[in-house]
């Protein structure tokens, strides 16, 4: 019985009869423990007819989580779906079905504060995209553990917004629902409240214990236990060790029992069958059975579910892992947990295979110093992924003073060029280069290895990132070399992803283009998502700072995808940041806003490039808008760029050299300028030289464009106003388009300013005008303050164009989908536009906007 | 949390009456704000009632410039803002 919950289940339904439209949605029933999420969905699935499919998944509360739990499940009731691929094709996989179906599909994702990596992946993937879907997934959560740090959270986070998604909470039992279920019992409703705080599931579990009220729930639960006999009590504490769900026959091994034995658990109701497992009807039943087990009798099961699951033929290596972790002993962890590490690596599923790995590596002396050493490498590679190089720097160490005692030397170089990585994340570079050069020796002497081929790469990069040509071609060759003789593709894909990466910021930009495009095909091809990430992001940032914005979004956005599907948060961070820097440059900067306040909000190392990259975005955005908060923001980030590469930094000190100028106190900005303008010189890089040496211009510091700067900057410079405005039309930069119309006669100056009204960029609009004044240009174009209130009515354009499209009988979904904006957002407009027009209803603000000239067909009521 | 000044000009004119409307009017605004985590605190509205000027508590000015978007309101500039108090300089 389902007291007080029919409005949640007509919420539910509702949603069904939108998916079969292709209106789908994601719902998340959120509730506290035993709140009955799980009574709620099942009610619903129970209810269906045979018309939807139904996906029925659930996440596990192991130790450590088995990856994609939930898609496995589901993977049951779709043929054909192969989860061996990569985790981003099976979800689009089960996207495509169920965008093609007939049948809408309920699928049901159940305790997802439990989720592993993976699967909140799943549901950021599905949850962006199962709106023009045939699909509801409804997700169940404990909204109270899901706090704080939780990594669901997050995700929750970002889905929540859209109008796609809904959220239901399960509230806790009335007084009267408590009542009527205690009517037929001896129990007071008022104490029974007092107990359960009115949480369904200890109602019930109490109600059931019969007779007297007891002192805890944990004491009802097992009052129920001890009425079974000796063999069913065995099932019991069976199933009670197993997160989730115990399989019939293993139940049956686990406590010596038989069928019968099974029967009467689940006929005094306190396990419920499950196709063909056994689970408790809560968890929290289970977590009482768990609790109460003396320590040897637990030990006891958890070894022997280890040596029923090892001779499984499933091998389900964390289910393994985890009992063996349970178990506490020595032995088993360090022959289990490395190998459900590495398959959870190899999934992507970087928390999960941490946790594993640092399992195993609390006993090193049963692992013996090779294979500890191994772990702490690996550990170290996997933290450093997570955007935690201090972590990962340790981890490495640890790794090279084995191998050192170990007298491995190839490993020891190895190890040597990732500590390297990790000291260039925490911008320690030199002493990142002094374990480079240790490296490149050791290796000198064992030969043609993969590893040299591997640190030759890393050496280019070195100089790629110093913004030198001839040295980064000159190792991107030497390593090309060595891949070639090895015949060895990794080593061949590393050499030409670094030889596009070269190109495209200090070389030919087209042929980069090209090379990194080549690359990132291979690496879908070697089916390797790490290689494929590591493309994208060159092709994306790199494409970026070469101003190719066209396929650096692309190859950012999909970098994106991609990174968040292997954990790889660090690339996930930098590739927003660009997002931002790219988006400040077109002019789209409440875009530029939105991509670096998720970066701040998401990223852990307020220190790195991703962080400085966004913020500057950010500053200079504040800075050409006229808003306050620049200054402070970009001196800050020109004192943490100082540590970094030059082409981290130059976008605060531009930013504040704009700032100044703006200011007309061009000499505050001098000291930060000319410091990068040297760094600017002492690179190849056209972009730093151009964008630098312009400011250094405009201050009046040089007469003329330094070498090698890039082309419109170079023209502005050279006093050709009108090539470098068709130059950055070109690329696809209005403020710049304008700043160039800037320096031109009267008639330039006011079309640069039709596009800075546009813009919002007061400050350079403002000079403009008082420089048009002074030369005595009258019938300036009102400042666009004025102008948004020229608009009928007062509306603001965006209303307007809510106005319109209202005006065509849209309703607030569509209008949503269509602007690119959440439902809720276009609520607030709707309800704005009416009050300034004075109407109540859809179609009275359809008719002033007729009245007022705003839409034009159809709309004019009668009379 | 910062304090920021943000003006705005109506050249019609601003026009907010004491009704249920003005009422509904200023409460809209109100919860709209929430959405961005902004709190307007007052304004001043010259004679002519063509310019105000909004004190508010945000945590940016481009949330600021949001909460104005939603509410369908103009932004001429944003400045950050402190109090100076002139009597905190005669002696007592």
């Amino acid at each position: 019985m389902l007291l007080e919950r029919e409005e949640l289940l007509g919420y539910l339904a509702d949603r069904l009869v939108d998916a079969a439209s292709g209106r789908g949605s994601l719902v998340l029933v959120a509730g506290e423990a035993g709140a009955g999420k799980t009574s709620l969905v099942r009610a619903f699935v129970d209810a269906l007819d045979d018309s939807p499919l139904v996906l029925l998944g659930a996440c596990d509360p192991l130790t450590t989580p088995r990856p994609l739990s939930p898609v496995r499940d589901f993977s049951q009731q779709l043929p054909g779906l192969d989860l061996e691929r990569d985790p981003i094709d099976v979800f689009a996989d089960i996207l495509e079905r169920v965008r093609h179906t007939i049948r809408p599909v309920v699928m049901v994702v159940e305790d997802i504060h439990w989720a592993d990596a993976a699967t909140l992946d799943f549901l950021r993937y599905m949850g962006r995209r199962i709106g023009d879907s045939k699909g509801v997934l409804v997700c169940t959560y404990r909204d109270d553990e899901v706090v704080g740090t939780h990594p669901a959270r997050q995700v929750l986070g970002q889905l929540a917004p859209l109008s796609s998604t809904h959220r239901l909470h399960v509230p806790a039992l009335s007084i009267d629902a408590v009542a009527q279920l205690a009517r037929d019992t001896s129990v007071d409703p008022e104490e029974l409240m007092r107990l359960t705080d009115g949480n369904a599931f200890f109602v019930t579990e109490v109600l059931a214990s019969g007779g007297e009220l007891p002192a805890t729930v944990q004491e009802a639960v097992l009052a129920r236990v001890s009425q079974l006999g000796e063999r069913s009590r065995r099932v019991v504490e069976g199933v009670s060790v197993a997160p989730r769900s115990l399989e019939i026959a293993h139940a049956l091994a686990i406590a010596d029992a038989s069928p019968d034995d099974v029967d009467a658990a689940l006929s005094a109701g306190v396990l419920v069958g499950d196709g063909h497992a056994l689970r408790f009807r809560h968890e929290l039943a289970r977590a009482a059975v768990e609790d109460a087990l003396p320590p040897a009798r637990s030990l006891g099961l958890h070894l022997r579910m280890l040596e029923i699951l090892e001779h499984d033929a499933e091998r389900d290596l964390a289910r393994i892992a985890h009992h063996a972790i349970r178990a506490g002993r020595s032995d088993l962890i360090v022959e289990h947990a490395p190998a459900a590490g590495d398959e959870a690596a190899a999934k992507g599923a970087r928390y999960e295979a941490v946790k594993f790995y640092r399992a195993a590596l609390r006993y090193p002396e049963a692992l013996g110093p090779e294979r500890t050493a191994r772990l702490h490498l690996k550990l170290g590679m996997e933290l450093r992924a997570l955007d935690r190089p201090g972590d990962s720097e340790v981890e490495v160490r640890q790794a090279i003073a084995g191998f050192r005692r170990l007298e491995l030397v190839e490993e020891l170089a190895n190890a040597l060029g990732q500590l390297q990585a990790s000291l260039w994340n925490l911008r320690r570079f030199e002493e990142g280069w002094a374990a480079m050069n240790e490296a490149l020796q050791l290796l000198e002497s064992l030969g043609v290895t993969e590893t040299l081929g591997y640190t030759l790469y890393r050496v280019a990069h070195h100089h790629m990132l110093s913004r030198h040509a001839a040295p980064a071609f000159e190792y991107v060759e030497k390593a090309r070399r060595i891949g070639e003789q090895l015949g060895s593709r990794t080593i061949a894909w590393v050499s030409l992803m670094m030889e596009g990466t070269t190109h495209i910021v200090v070389g030919d930009a087209d042929r980069g283009v090209e090379l990194l495009r080549r690359a990132v095909a291979e690496a879908d091809r070697m089916d390797n998502r790490g290689f494929v990430s590591a493309g994208l992001g060159m092709l994306g940032s790199g494409g970026g700072e070469a101003r190719r914005y066209e396929v650096a979004i692309e190859a950012l956005q999909r970098g994106i995808d991609v990174a968040l599907a292997i954990d790889e948060d660090y690339t996930v961070a930098y590739n927003r940041s660009w997002l931002a820097r790219i988006a400040f440059e077109q002019g789209r900067w409440d875009d530029a806003v939105r991509y670096a306040e998720l970066v701040e909000r998401t990223t852990l190392q307020r220190e790195g490039i991703a962080y400085i990259t966004a913020m500057s975005a950010l500053g200079r955005v504040r800075v050409r808008r006229g808003d306050p908060g620049a200054v402070d923001l970009l001196e800050e980030m020109t004192a943490l760029s100082k540590s970094h590469e030059v082409q981290h930094g130059w976008n605060a000190v531009c930013g504040l050299a704009e700032h100044h100028w703006l200011a007309d106190r061009p000499e505050a900005a001098i000291g930060d300028l000319e410091f990068t303008y040297r760094r600017a010189l002492d690179t190849d890089s056209q972009w730093a030289r151009g964008e630098v040496g312009f400011w250094m211009w405009r201050l009046g510091r040089i007469q003329e464009p330094p070498d090698g700067a890039a082309e419109p900057f170079a023209l502005q410079m050279s006093g050709d106003w009108e090539g470098s405005a068709a130059a950055w039309r070109e690329i696809g930069c209005p403020y710049e388009v304008a700043t160039a119309l800037a320096d031109g006669p009267p008639e330039a100056k006011l079309e640069a300013l039709d596009i800075l009204d546009r813009l919002g960029a007061r400050p350079l609009g403002d000079r403009i005008r008082n420089e048009l004044r002074s030369q005595g240009v009258d019938h300036l174009p009102p400042r666009p303050s004025d102008r948004t209130l020229a608009n009928p009515a007062g509306l603001t354009d965006r209303q307007l164009e809510v106005l319109r499209l209202i005006a065509e009988g849209l309703g607030n979904d569509e209008i949503a989908s269509m602007l690119y904006i959440s439902k809720k957002t276009v609520e607030h407009h709707v309800s704005a536009i009416y009050t300034k027009l004075g109407v109540a209803t859809r179609v009275e603000a359809a008719r002033a906007a007729a009245r007022i000239g705003v839409g034009n067909r159809g709309v004019t009521a009668p009379g | 949390m910062p304090r920021y000044m943000v003006e705005r000009t109506f050249p019609g004119g601003l026009e907010i009456p004491t009704t249920t409307e003005g009422r509904k009017a200023m409460l809209g605004v109100v919860e709209n704000n929430t959405v961005e985590q902004v709190f307007w605190v007052q304004t001043f509205v010259t004679d002519d009632h063509s310019k105000t000027f909004c004190v508010y508590d945000g945590p940016s000015p481009e949330a600021v410039r949001r909460a104005a978007e939603l509410n369908g309101l103009p932004v001429d500039r944003i400045s950050e803002i402190s109090v100076l108090d002139p009597y905190f300089y005669v002696e007592k």
